[in-house]
């Protein structure tokens, strides 16, 4: 897990670095700082689970356990993506992963993430569904329709907020006066957590607690993980409504300096930790360079999959 | 058998519910029949699983129904009105329509919208409205529109197993209609309109409740000697411009007629089309028949006034063909 | 205030078609009964068709370049009679997709020289190398429509040799008159010894501006002098011979065709009321209407009224010839180039000039005995020195 936490950091990083030269398109969304309650969930995820999560969701996915060139591929918008260039980073599905989408909407993800529970109820299968969202999402009605329908059909769906304290650019307290996300999961009988996102241990702990519930078919669950976004909304994001010195504690409570200092007291190794993160710095430098040197799509196939059929298209191509 | 549009629904439903258990039905008081019984008596037959009813929550359950459609199950969410399907407006064009083309083509959401549309006995400006070309403008959806029970029947199943989103729009003013179903009849393929009836001089393009209209109004040009065609589009995304350009090259001339308001309507990008593609073909302008740009009113004097009737594709034919009214 | 309609009228005798060239009104002008309103194309050439009301041109129905039949109905006029005293107009044909359009005129239309014309029907034209514009539209606003075109390629199709309007139109009028007026012909020698002297002193006394005179200005005058002596010719044939209906209709006044020959057939411009005037008076009318006759612009009644035409093909043509009847006319009059002949005089050879007139005459109107004394009166006053010039 360790291993995995650096995977994500140093992913990103090449993201951030290469979004500021200009190779990146688009707008992708940074989870640095985030990164232990990605890690701390999946890790109790079958491949079968499915997984929903929203404009910040490389570490979701990454997590997961998708493929770290075809992610970084899609990201860069080439024709071995995963998605073959279409969706980029806010779009990211992997399906035979069980990663079933990120949206670039915010919110937008919640219902779908029941659905896949309700199918998943619906059809006898044991598989849950987790949908990753920020507490920018408890703004939108989607977010209060879909704890009141997933608890009143008892879905087998984790609903995990990052409550990073931003929504976007503009701090929790000017959002709303529920500062507690979990506070909302009350009226809706759904139980409940808040948790401290930047322990890995902890959050593995919670996780592995609410899925067990949702497992045993006791309907939805409501994590709150306080964590911390250590970079901006999106890569070139000044921060200027952040102060220097908040900005230098959040370094302090970085999860993998955190999970770090653990691990030597529990007695690891420092040179074990020096490896495993060279060995993610190689795999994510290796999936990279690989990424980078992919096709990009070709502009003929602009029209496939729109519709399964071309027939289907009926427009003038 | 006679049977009513609403009975033939049920009966499509309840059919495709036995045919593929992965087919469900979901929606407000769907359950119960839903608002206007069209899956009356289904959740006792199939269980309240598979006939599901839904909060008020238009928005979580479009969103719901996506989701249960990317893992496996063919919903038919029904949203009563389609009025209310600009609260389901982020879910559909968003994610809905998008998620195979944004998945690179990863994933498919076979899911059937089934929504009620149009103006009859004064549900007025919020319940009454003709939204259909809103979805014409979002690549990834199939938009279907029958004309009738029959069409109705067979457009419904051949949707359910179309493998795509599909916004199917009934008119509430077909409701009561009656038709017998030919046993064993091909199900339409999505995708092909049909010529409702022939004719020559004239090409009417209709869809929906308007195809009715059409056919009248090309029952009463015939009585001048006017011979009208008549297309029942069934289905708006994709538009089936072969049958349209098979009988514009044989007539030269169009009225489009349908219930929307004209701004914007389907008839605007059927017309585009038309120009473009079948220029050389026109002997007269591409005309429209619709509703005036206003809200649908309340009285049934003022409904009345504002909605197109057969008389309008008559008149708009006339002129068109330089005939006194 | 009540509207009326204008329609076409039949002009000439074998009109079918016309095609309207100009209003000679504007919308919401006021328009006099017997004032020129528009002017049609027929077969025969460019008329002017008078209001046959009076009031207001309320709204224009036929657009220039379009066609129209006899009886359509082509503008509104609004007149101050009451309603009650107005016969509905009658409706058109009920089935006609064919018929002119109804919509109003725009005002911008005539100035517009643009080709009006439906893709189709462009496409169609270029696919048969057919100029659109000599295709009248009947599309509104005069746009030039696939039926328009086809309606041409059919004409085009038939091959070479199809005929056109006037010559249709001619070959109609003269195969009624073969088929249907039984004709003989009675001729004479004219000395023009006379004539020519008094013409030329005639002609040193006109002014400089006005026409010169010509032997058919004598040969009206003559016609017309001869057809007040001589009525039973100044009338026309009606009916069918066997029906009780039959009429001979007397002419009131005499009105003379002339008939003028064009490169693809000819006219038969008619002067009303020769007897009312003088040579000099006649030449000026003569002139005026074979020179409009060239352009195709007479008027309807200029084509209309006479009972009687002269043909006179010139000093280049035959010495003698026999002309067909234009009916309803009863006589046609054929002159003969002049030219010097030896003639026996009080029994002393002489050469005179000579012109051969060859009258032909509607045998149900009139018989030899009277065709042949008309043409002796005819000559002797074209032989004599009783002219009258000015008035």
């Amino acid at each position: 897990m360790y291993r995995a936490l650096w995977r994500i950091r140093l992913f990103e990083t090449h993201v951030q670095r290469l979004a500021a030269k200009g190779e990146v398109p688009g707008f992708p969304h940074l989870s640095i700082g985030q990164e232990a309650v990605a890690v701390g969930v999946c890790a109790h995820l079958t491949r079968e689970d499915v997984l929903f999560t929203s404009h910040r969701g490389h570490g979701h996915v990454l997590a997961k356990g998708s493929d770290l060139q075809a992610t970084f591929a899609e990201i860069l918008g080439r024709e071995s993506g995963l998605c073959r260039g279409r969706g980029g980073s806010m779009h990211l599905v992997d399906a035979s992963n069980g990663v079933l989408g990120a949206t670039g909407v915010v919110a937008g993800n919640l219902a779908l993430a029941a659905g896949a529970a309700w199918a998943a109820q619906a059809t006898g299968r044991k598989t849950i569904s987790v949908a990753f969202f920020g507490d920018g999402a408890t703004g939108a009605g989607a977010f209060h329709e879909t704890l009141n329908l997933a608890a009143l059909w008892r879905l087998p769906v984790l609903f995990v907020c990052e409550n990073n304290g931003y929504a976007e650019f503009t701090s929790r307290e000017e959002h709303s006066n529920v500062t507690q996300v979990s506070s909302f999961a009350a009226p809706y009988r759904i139980p409940t957590k808040t948790i401290d996102g930047n322990d890995l241990p902890t959050v593995y702990a919670a996780a592995h607690e609410a899925i067990a519930t949702l497992r045993n078919g006791e309907g939805p669950y409501l994590l709150e993980c306080m964590t911390f976004r250590m970079t901006g909304h999106y890569v070139g994001d000044a921060q200027h409504y952040r102060s220097k010195e908040e900005l230098a504690a959040l370094k302090e409570k970085c999860p993998i300096e955190r999970l770090q200092r653990q691990l030597l007291q529990q007695g690891v190794a420092q040179a074990e930790l020096d490896s495993l993160a060279q060995q993610a710095t190689d795999e994510v430098q290796q999936a990279v360079d690989g990424a980078r040197a992919a096709p990009r799509p070709h502009p003929a196939t602009v029209l496939d999959d729109v519709y399964r059929s071309p027939a289907l298209h009926g427009t003038p191509g | 058998m006679e049977q009513t549009f609403i009975e033939i629904l049920r009966r499509a439903l309840d059919e495709e519910l036995s045919r593929d258990a992965s087919v469900y039905l979901l929606g407000e008081d769907v359950a119960a029949g839903g608002a206007f019984g069209v899956t009356r008596g289904l959740a006792d037959k199939f269980g309240a699983q598979r006939v599901r009813n839904t909060p008020i929550s238009e928005a979580a359950i479009t969103g719901v129904a996506t989701g249960a459609a990317l893992c496996g199950l063919k919903p038919v969410l029904e949203i009563m009105f389609i009025d209310f399907a600009t609260l389901a407006m982020d879910t559909l064009v968003n994610q809905t329509a998008k998620y195979r083309y944004m998945s690179g083509g990863q994933l498919a959401v076979p899911l059937v919208v089934r929504t009620q549309a149009g103006a009859a006995g004064g549900a007025a400006a919020q319940h009454s409205q003709s939204l259909e070309s809103w979805f014409m403008h979002v690549p990834g959806l199939v938009v279907v529109a029958p004309s009738s029970p029959a069409e109705a029947y067979g457009l419904l199943k051949s949707a359910i197993r179309l493998g795509e989103p599909v916004l199917f729009v009934e008119h509430k003013r077909l409701y009561t209609m009656k038709e017998s179903l030919v046993d064993d009849a091909e199900l339409p393929p999505i995708g092909l309109a049909r010529i409702a009836r022939a004719g020559t001089d004239v090409t009417l393009i209709a869809y929906s409740a308007m195809v009715r209209s059409a056919i009248d109004a090309a029952q009463k040009l015939s009585r001048s000697g006017i011979s009208a065609e008549v297309i029942d589009l069934r289905t708006l995304v994709p538009l089936d411009m072969a049958t349209i350009a098979d009988s514009v090259a044989r007539t030269h001339r169009v009225v489009i007629a349908h219930e929307a308001v004209l701004n914007g309507g389907a008839g605007a990008e059927i017309a585009a089309r038309i120009g473009t593609e079948l220029f050389d073909e026109l002997d007269a302008p591409v005309t429209r028949v619709g509703c005036p740009f206003a809200p649908i009113p309340f009285a049934p004097e003022l409904e009345e006034a504002l909605l197109p009737r057969s008389d309008d594709i008559v008149t708009a034919v006339r002129n068109l063909l330089g005939v006194d009214a | 205030m009540t509207r009326r309609a204008v329609e076409i009228p039949k002009v000439g005798l074998v009109m079918e078609n016309a095609r309207l060239v100009r209003w000679l009104k504007n919308v919401g002008d006021s328009v006099k009964a017997g004032e020129p309103l528009l002017e049609l194309e027929t077969e025969k050439s460019i008329v002017e068709i008078e209001a046959t009301l009076s009031g207001r041109l309320a709204e224009i129905l036929l657009q220039p370049d379009q066609e129209a039949k006899v009886g359509d109905r082509v503008a509104w006029v609004e007149t101050d009679e009451p309603e009650s005293a107005v016969t509905p107009a009658p409706a058109s044909q009920a089935s006609a997709p064919k018929s002119a359009p109804t919509r109003p005129a725009r005002a911008d239309v005539q100035s517009n020289q643009r080709i009006r014309s439906t893709p189709v029907a462009r496409r169609r034209a270029a696919e048969h190398n057919v100029d659109l514009g000599r295709i009248s539209g009947s599309g509104p606003l005069g746009r030039v429509q696939l039926q328009d075109v086809e309606r041409a390629l059919g004409a085009t199709d038939r091959g070479a040799g199809a005929l056109s309007p006037m010559r249709r139109a001619l070959a109609r009028a003269m195969a009624l008159s073969n088929a249907t007026v039984p004709q003989f012909n009675v001729g004479r020698a004219v000395d023009m010894s006379t004539l020519q002297a008094l013409r030329g002193e005639f002609s040193a006394g006109l002014a400089k501006e006005s026409p010169k005179l010509s032997v058919n200005d004598f040969l009206l005058q003559a016609v017309a002098r001869t057809l007040l002596e001589i009525p039973a010719l100044n009338a026309t044939f009606s009916g069918d011979p066997s029906s009780p209906d039959a009429r001979i209709v007397p002419a009131n006044g005499v009105h003379l065709g002339l008939v003028v020959a064009l490169d693809d057939g000819l006219l038969v411009p008619v002067i009303h009321h020769v007897e009312r005037f003088g040579l000099t008076e006649l030449a000026a009318r003569r002139a005026d209407v074979v020179e409009r006759a060239l352009q195709g612009r007479l008027k309807r009644d200029e084509l209309e009224g006479a009972t009687f035409s002269i043909s006179n093909l010139g000093a280049d043509g035959p010495d003698r010839f026999t002309a067909l009847i234009n009916p309803p006319q009863s006589a046609i009059l054929a002159a003969g180039r002049q030219r010097d002949c030896v003639v026996a005089n009080n029994g002393k050879i002489e050469v005179r000039p000579l012109c051969e007139l060859t009258l032909t005459v509607d045998h149900r109107v009139a018989d030899g005995r009277l065709a042949s004394s008309f043409l002796a009166r005819l000559a002797q006053i074209l032989e004599g020195r009783d002219w009258r010039v000015d008035g």
